[in-house]
């Protein structure tokens, strides 16, 4: 029953795309944390970083993989340096470090001297291999730094998903194999707050860790993907104070509690799969009045451990996709979505408040009801596609979409963002979002 | 034969009876003065190497070459994969075939983008290398085709033990790509598709 297709109000109108693109496939792009710069993973076992300020390649990093680099993931945090970890097909992740001080002096020198290889300038402009992660049986998919740096996260498809722990530069140690999950792990993602992780699986769950006493634990699965979950990805920290909610004048009392309620329950969860849905979940927050337990009658002893989560899908995105969709990314500025896949697609969605009747009078009426239906029933908000572009890679799949901040001379306000896709035909292309 | 095959004593078809439009042309050539005694050796889809660089049939020739690509061009291009055991190929063990095939037209106006389902049928239940065989007849494709068509291998309902299984690991582009970097199985499927070109 999909709602009536509306007229998108947005379109996605291209920029630029990387220059020069790979001449096969790319897999997979993170811009850096700090620096207008975008990494990508690309199957000719190279990663190849681009300025995101003039769209062209600076480095190109080679001789470390064995197979195609799958994914890379920039460590947050860090100072006067880069640290990029790179997770290949061959079975093992690296760790490749760049000094960053003198900057801008060193980006230009680089370009000037980018054809010359044998330039002495080069090593030490380069991106150092520092360190190698073995491990893993099989092709690692997909790797993520933690937000505060201390842990870096690999999944494989040996079906583990294993946690690293950098004690100090270039020594890590393993501190959790993960072994929870029944087929190849697609995609590892942390909270942006709290130590949790969440992976994505061939055998169509999601899977949530934690540490409790000094052990990493499954603490939540879900459920409800038909197919192989592709891509998992938190929402930024505080949204509700950024995205739609912040907007307009003062809200119903109804609206208030929704948003006090979002607070509660942290940034949600944002999931896509074979099965050509996107999918948004939430935590049932602990020790809220948690109505649907306490009608159950089960004491809550029996219920749950006490490290174990509730999660449960707040929402199903309107279906715009009719193949895989392999990546999904949730602005941190904004809190629209993005999303992409086989079909070639790009697909923006909006959360907006529903037209229900309400406003103050109707929940006065009926308060008894209105908490009844706290987790579930008459949604206080709705998403809708509000941009869809076809054919963005001409007919090529896209493996990875993400929001970056606008960093080139085009840049319309401080907090713009583009978004930037990867596809099969090696391109990297940047799109804005215009109305 | 070497007695650890699946299925030592396939059931094979002959080639007159496999799906061509290209049997005309050839008993012409017969008629031409062709002896006619190597036709059943030398394989009738001899084409293959770029088959779309010549137009189908006289009658397309119109210059409308999105849609040029039917289901007997696809056939053409998969029946003549070597199976992975047999010196026999995909189309005369009938693992393949014409009404096994469908191509799908783009799903919105705004695509060009095609999907072509192929069907396989494993000559036993419980053919180990089934899924091998899919891989061949996918990359096979993936690499005649333009990129604008969409490649579903699948096993034929009820014709495996393992089917989902099977077409669970066909359809994951992930896999096939880490597959095909993998040395071993590059070489059986290069050897599979020799006799294709």
């Amino acid at each position: 029953m999909p709602p009536p297709p509306e007229t998108p109000s947005h379109i996605i109108h291209p920029i630029s795309s990387l220059s020069p693109p790979s001449n096969s496939r790319t897999w997979q792009s993170a811009p850096h944390p700090t620096l207008p710069l975008i990494a990508t993973a690309c199957s000719d076992r190279t990663v190849r970083v681009y300025s995101l300020t003039s769209f062209t390649l600076l480095h190109s990093i080679t001789g470390g993989h064995k197979r195609s680099v799958r994914a890379v993931s920039w460590k947050p945090g860090v100072k006067g340096q880069s640290v990029l970890a790179t997770g290949s097909f061959d079975a093992s992740a690296g760790v490749w470090r760049r000094d960053e001080r003198g900057l801008e002096e060193g980006y230009s020198r680089r370009r000037e001297s980018q054809d010359d290889d044998d330039d002495e300038e080069d090593d030490e402009n380069d991106y150092q291999f520092s360190c190698i992660l073995d491990g893993h049986e099989s092709e690692i998919k997909s790797l993520s730094w933690s937000p505060s740096g201390q842990y870096l996260a690999t999944c494989s498809r040996d079906k583990s998903v294993w946690i690293w722990e950098e004690l100090e530069d270039d020594n890590f140690e393993t501190v959790a194999v993960l072994q929870e999950h029944e087929g190849d792990v697609k995609c590892v993602a942390w909270h942006p707050e709290d130590d949790l992780l969440a992976s994505a699986s061939y055998d169509d769950t999601v899977r949530l860790y934690r540490e409790d006493a000094d052990d990493w634990v499954q603490v939540a699965m879900l459920d409800g993907h038909k197919k192989t979950v592709w891509w998992v990805e938190f929402e930024g920290s505080g949204m509700t104070a950024k995205d739609f909610r912040s907007e307009g004048e003062s809200l119903s009392e109804e609206r208030t509690h929704h948003m006090e309620q979002m607070k509660r329950r942290g940034p949600r969860l944002a999931t896509s799969s074979d099965d050509c849905t996107v999918r948004i979940w939430h935590r049932i927050p602990k020790g809220a009045p948690a109505q649907a337990s306490s009608n159950t009658g089960i004491p809550s002893i029996i219920r749950s451990m006490a490290t174990d989560e509730e999660w449960v899908q707040e929402a199903s995105l309107p279906q715009r996709h009719d193949r895989a969709v392999y990546s999904v990314s949730w602005s941190r500025k904004t809190g629209m979505i993005v999303s992409a896949g086989s079909d070639g697609k790009i697909v923006v969605y909006k959360e907006r408040w529903t037209n229900q009747i309400t406003n103050g009078v109707k929940a006065d009426e009926t308060t008894g009801l209105e908490s009844a239906n706290d987790e579930e029933d008459a949604p206080m908000t709705e998403w809708v596609v509000i941009a869809e572009l076809f054919s963005a890679h001409d007919v090529f799949e896209i493996n990875h979409v993400c929001w970056a901040r606008r960093c080139d001379k085009g840049r319309r306000s401080e907090d713009e963002e583009v978004i930037i896709s990867t596809g099969d035909d090696g391109e990297i292309r940047v799109w804005t979002l215009d109305e | 034969m070497e007695p650890d095959k699946d299925n030592a004593n396939p059931t094979i078809l002959n080639p007159s009876d496999l799906p061509s439009r290209r049997r005309e042309s050839s008993v012409k050539k017969r008629e031409d003065g062709g002896t006619g005694l190597f036709d059943d050796l030398v394989s009738s889809y001899n084409y293959l190497g770029d088959p779309f660089e010549r137009p189908v049939s006289s009658s397309d020739s119109d210059d409308d070459s999105v849609e040029d690509i039917d289901e007997q061009e696809i056939y053409d291009l998969i029946s003549s994969i070597s199976d992975p055991e047999h010196p026999l190929s995909l189309g005369s063990l009938a693992v393949v075939n014409l009404p096994d095939i469908r191509i799908l037209p783009p799903t919105s106006p705004h695509s060009s983008i095609s999907t072509v389902v192929v069907e396989i049928t494993p000559t036993i239940t419980h053919c180990s290398l089934a899924t091998v065989i899919g891989l061949g007849v996918r990359v096979r494709l993936e690499q005649a085709l333009p990129p604008r068509f969409r490649v579903d291998v699948r096993i034929k309902k009820g014709t495996h033990s393992t089917d989902e299984a099977v077409n669970k690991q066909l359809g994951d582009k992930e896999r096939v790509a880490a597959a095909l970097e993998n040395g071993t199985l590059m070489g059986v499927l290069r050897k599979m598709l020799s006799t294709c070109e």
